[in-house]
């Protein structure tokens, strides 16, 4: 009888437990804090590592004076109209898992007691966690996740940083065009009939899925002929039957969405395969790591990506060139589509809170939506930072831009991206048709 | 009223249990008025969910002693059907819920027929691939939201909705999910002194002796199968409104499938407190261990490390589980 | 025609790499009538061995073979002697929730020590070489010699169960242990070396497998489920069923290639539509139901 007792005793015991101990939220004075959500492991940890080095430099150079940078948050320390509030970013790992996110944003906004939310990276995720701050009235800046639908939910508290998928794929096409009209640099016009089959495969959640049917309506108004759009599981250990259907498919221009390890998995099948397209193009993401660089060497010459910062983007912007060489510092490589934007997130949340002096959310929610950050303050190629505040689309930035880089072997003998659209800035003559691994 | 008075009849358990019952109980309907942390509230509602999810399974599982690792399809089912109804069409929860217990009860009958044709680890395994050609079709289901998934969207919506279960405070599901805690209880109180929890209980002890007398075998055990399927899309409804983002790697994965039966196999198949025992012990110590050792620590994984030695020793030794060990303990007091 | 060829010649030639995979399954099954639920798991580890001595020590992803046959006949035996003797007392209940807790285990013990992301091998004497055997039909070598190697094995495990005095040994005890027991055959350490021999199969296919899948610690479970298709197909404890149920299986997950093959040669619009790759692995799963609703003992099965 009694060890029943006891064993009922240890039962209580241990839920007991639960109500006491509740996670202990220390409140410094003169922090702001913000709570940072990435895919630190999972398949896409690659991407959050870049993610958390680019925000952790723009905290960084927020918190301290860097007076060789020509931008207003290197200038003082910490938040000058906050009393010199310095930035605190509380990282929490999604795992790329959309329900894990959730309960991190709920945790750090109800426990750590968060002034903001930056992330996810993963535009499943950000759809989840995007609807707790909305739901806690939370404020929270986006400034890598580029699925389309996220700024058409009508979301007061949910601001973008990153232009989207829409712009993107448009830009895609436009190349696509260009080179049909002997626009691109270094290549003769292209009659159409020659990339006029496209095909497509993309990672299947949220953010593939959008941009698979991006693809899909864009290619019937530019006139191409979409001969397959897949869909496939960012885990799969294996695409050979994907690239095989994509072979079948005997398309010119191949397209992809994939995230980090499936992107590198995705090229060694096709090479494998030996398949021979004229266009390999990715959007971002994956295409873009420095470990797509690393573990495919040579074979990659030749393959475009979108992206909205490379490397190049320095012999243009004086600033971006600084900030990367503190990133290389910091990392081993250069600032990435990623990391930039992570950085760029972070920069858009202490222009905000300086503006607004408080960290009040609705105070937070004015100002996010008047802000106006030019683009000389930023390492990104874009024309600013100003959020649309009506219409369909609310709180996605309206300045932003995109860019197709192309890898070339420079002349060093190493892999780098190269600009090939906008035509205007393009930094080298396109490799066209794609040269073969 | 018969059914009543057996499901609220609980004198065939020694007084102590009892006691300890009604202790838990009143905790659990005064937790929320302590002050808790937002995580501590998630576990618990964690806790009733799982409890229920198990109990659901206990009824086939753990009485009927068919191993059923395939929980997790009818917990998709319930939520899909939940959340498409009220994104679609503005169906309110107390409306799809019934709702989506029908459809999972029809699909439980589709596949529970020949599916009980089956024995043991044949049963176990069969039961695991129906799940995964279901969650493969939902993967692609244009309609439901493929992968992409469904979001009940949070401004839509005013809170507290008490029709459509949209709240901003999670003390409001603690209490709805409580109520359904109790009443499932209730229910499978009433179910192992039923007809058809007699004639489970005797199947499991012998199929052949059953069979001659004059039980029969395969419809009880679909019937049961029904029984239990509907528990599990109940609650999965619940989840969907509670979660209020739902995805097929969310609602159907194996490894939920795997949770439910461990959980209850742990606790104690086939006797009424198992599960909530199992649930009660695995989910907090499952949350717990996550939150110290794995997000502060680093230690990634070490939560389910813990977990599996546990389950190894618990099957190892005792393979009644927990409540196997507390009875055990107590028949040798008695002699 | 060359898509169909193509898609049939990978069916074929996964199919021999998948039946290795489910050789060890059906062994211990076979033997001592307990379904493994670690076996994908196994495989796993056999994979991250292959990987990570490949890498460390600088050698062919080939040559680790042994050395990952070697962890496998460990892993099994110690599996079997420390832990899986005390779940064979118990009901098939604490059976199946033991192999669970084992599998939980293992998996997570892997994420804990190599993190979840995916690894791959990039370097190798085949990986990523593949033979252009004409009419468009391209032949990736490490499949090639994964398959090859999956015939060696399987022909290994046939003689040392038929011609073998410890085959006969094992059969014996596969049949009735108690009469193997009064027979005086060990019939302890038989069960020992079943899982030893178990899982050394299975890791040396994992060793394998890593030469063109990448690796996870999550990667088990999908391994599981196909291996126990393939045992259900080709009937529990069957060593040779397991090989062509293999090859089933195999060419059930090309059903994708040869749809493609009908849509893009006859020119049918709508059929280049349905997402059929996604369902890839479904086909496998309904295979397997199919077949142990209609025909419980398999295709070649013995035992019930």
């Amino acid at each position: 009888m009694k060890s029943v007792l006891r064993f009922g005793a240890f039962f209580v015991g241990i839920l007991a437990i639960l109500v006491l101990l509740c996670p202990p939220g220390g409140f410094a004075a003169g922090e702001v804090k913000i709570g940072v959500i990435y895919p630190l492991t999972g398949g896409a940890a690659a991407a959050g590592r870049e993610l958390r080095a680019g925000a952790e430099l723009a905290a960084k150079i927020a918190n301290s004076v860097m007076p060789d940078l020509p931008m207003t948050m290197a200038r003082n320390s910490g938040i000058k109209s906050l009393g010199g509030a310095k930035i605190k970013l509380i990282f929490k790992d999604h795992e790329g898992n959309p329900t894990l996110g959730a309960d991190l944003a709920k945790k750090l906004i109800l426990d750590d007691k968060v002034d903001g939310i930056l992330g996810c990276y993963h535009s499943s995720v950000t759809k989840t966690v995007s609807a707790v701050c909305e739901q806690y009235g939370v404020p929270m800046i986006n400034g890598t996740s580029t699925s389309p639908a996220l700024t058409k939910r009508g979301f007061k508290w949910f601001w973008r940083t990153t232009p989207h998928d829409r712009w993107f794929t448009k830009d895609l096409f436009e190349l696509l065009k260009g080179l049909t009209e002997g626009k691109v640099r270094g290549v003769r016009a292209v009659p159409k009939k020659e990339i006029i089959n496209v095909a497509s495969a993309c990672e299947k959640t949220e953010w593939g899925s959008h941009v698979s049917r991006l693809i899909a309506s864009f290619a019937k108004e530019y006139g191409f002929n979409l001969r397959k759009s897949l869909l496939y599981a960012a885990k799969s250990a294996d695409l050979s039957s994907e690239v095989r259907s994509l072979k079948a498919s005997r398309a010119d221009v191949l397209l992809f969405a994939s995230y980090t390890s499936d992107a590198i998995l995705m090229v060694k099948t096709l090479k494998a395969q030996r398949v021979r397209p004229k266009i390999i193009w990715g959007q971002d993401a994956g295409f873009e790591k420095p470990e797509f660089r690393s573990t495919l060497g040579d074979s990659i010459q030749g393959i475009l990506t979108r992206t909205v910062f490379l490397p190049k983007v320095v012999e243009i912007k004086a600033l971006a060139g600084k900030v990367n060489a503190l990133y290389k510092a910091k990392t081993g490589n250069d600032l990435g589509g990623a990391s930039a934007r992570a950085f760029t997130g972070v920069q858009t949340w202490v222009h905000v809170l300086e503006k607004v002096g408080s960290t009040k959310p609705a105070d937070i929610q004015g100002a996010a939506n008047s802000i106006n950050i030019p683009g000389s303050e930023l390492v990104v190629p874009w024309a600013g930072i100003k959020f649309s505040t009506s219409g369909e689309e609310l709180g996605q930035n309206v300045l932003g831009s995109g860019l197709i880089g192309q890898y070339q072997k420079g002349p060093d003998g190493k892999m780098g991206l190269e600009i090939i659209y906008p035509f205007d800035v393009a930094s080298a003559d396109m490799i066209f048709p794609f040269p073969g691994y | 009223m018969e059914a009543i008075k057996s499901a609220l009849d609980f004198s065939d358990f020694p007084r102590t249990d009892m006691f300890i019952a009604g202790v838990v109980s009143v905790f659990l309907v005064c937790f929320p008025i302590f002050p808790h942390s937002s995580f501590a509230m998630a576990t618990m509602i964690q806790f009733l969910m799982f409890s229920l999810y198990g109990m659901g399974w206990n009824t086939i599982g753990g009485y009927g002693g068919q191993v059923d690792l395939g929980k997790a399809q009818y917990v998709g089912i319930g939520a899909y059907t939940a959340a498409v109804m009220l994104t679609r069409w503005n169906v309110p929860f107390w409306v799809s819920m019934p709702m989506g217990m029908f459809f999972a009860v029809c699909w439980s009958f589709i596949i529970g027929y020949p599916l009980f044709r089956l024995k043991g680890h044949y049963f176990a395994i069969a039961t695991i691939a129906t799940s995964l050609v279901l969650k493969d079709l939902f993967e692609v289901w244009d309609f439901v939201g493929a992968a992409r998934g469904l979001e009940i969207s949070p401004i839509k919506y005013s809170p507290p909705d008490f029709l459509r279960l949209i709240f901003k405070q999670d003390v409001y599901y603690y209490y709805i999910i409580l109520g359904f805690f109790f009443l499932g209880i209730l229910y499978v109180n009433w179910f192992r002194k039923s007809r058809l929890g007699f004639q489970l209980r005797s199947i499991k002890d012998n199929e052949d002796v059953a069979r001659s007398l004059g039980i029969n075998v395969h419809w009880a055990k679909v019937k049961t199968y029904a029984i239990a399927t509907a528990f599990v899309s109940m609650v999965g409804s619940f989840h969907a409104c509670y979660i209020k983002n739902i995805e097929p790697e969310d609602t159907m994965s194996l490894d939920l499938s795997i949770l439910i039966a461990l959980m209850a196999m742990l606790g104690g198949a086939g006797s009424l407190w198992g599960p909530i025992i199992g649930a009660g012990v695995l989910i907090p110590m499952k949350s717990y261990l996550k939150e110290w050792l794995g997000a502060r620590a680093g230690l990634v994984g070490i939560d389910l490390i813990i977990y599996a030695i546990i389950i190894m020793l618990v099957s190892a030794v005792e393979p009644r589980g927990i409540w196997g060990i507390v009875e055990r303990v107590r028949g040798r007091k008695a002699r | 025609m060359d898509i169909l060829v193509s898609s049939l010649a990978a069916g074929l030639l996964i199919g021999m790499v998948l039946a290795l995979v489910a050789l060890g399954l059906t062994i211990i099954f076979g033997v001592m009538d307990i379904v493994n639920f670690a076996h994908g798991e196994f495989l796993m580890v056999g994979m991250y061995t292959g990987l990570l001595t490949a890498q460390s020590l600088r050698i062919d992803p080939l040559l680790t073979l042994p050395f990952a046959a070697i962890v496998g006949f460990v892993l099994g035996v110690i599996c079997y002697v420390g832990f899986v003797k005390f779940l064979l007392r118990g009901p098939m209940v604490a059976q199946l929730l033991g192999t669970f807790g084992l599998m939980l285990f293992l998996r997570n013990l892997a994420l804990l020590i190599f993190g979840s992301e995916d690894r791959a091998l990039h370097h190798g004497l085949l990986v990523g070489k593949s033979f252009d055997i004409g009419m468009g039909v391209i032949i990736p070598a490490t499949k090639l010699a994964a398959a090859g190697l999956s015939v060696a094995a399987f022909w290994a495990v046939w003689i040392l169960m038929n011609r073998t005095k410890i085959g006969k040994a094992l059969t014996a005890t596969a049949l009735n242990s108690q009469g193997a027991r009064y027979m005086g055959i060990p019939t302890e350490r038989m069960n020992a070396l079943a899982w030893g021999i178990g899982g050394a199969s299975v890791t040396i296919a994992g060793a394998l497998i890593v030469n063109f899948w990448s690796v996870n610690p999550f990667i088990g479970l999908l391994f599981t489920m196909i291996a126990f298709a393939i045992v259900a197909l080709g009937g529990f404890g069957s060593v040779p069923g397991a090989f062509f149920a293999g090859l089933v299986v195999g060419i059930i997950t090309e059903i994708p290639g040869i749809w493609d093959f009908f849509t893009y040669t006859f020119n049918i619009r709508w059929m280049a539509n349905v997402p059929m790759t996604s369902f890839k692995y479904m086909w496998v799963y309904l295979a397997y139901f199919i077949i142990m609703v209609v025909r419980p003992r398999g295709l070649f099965g013995w035992k019930r």
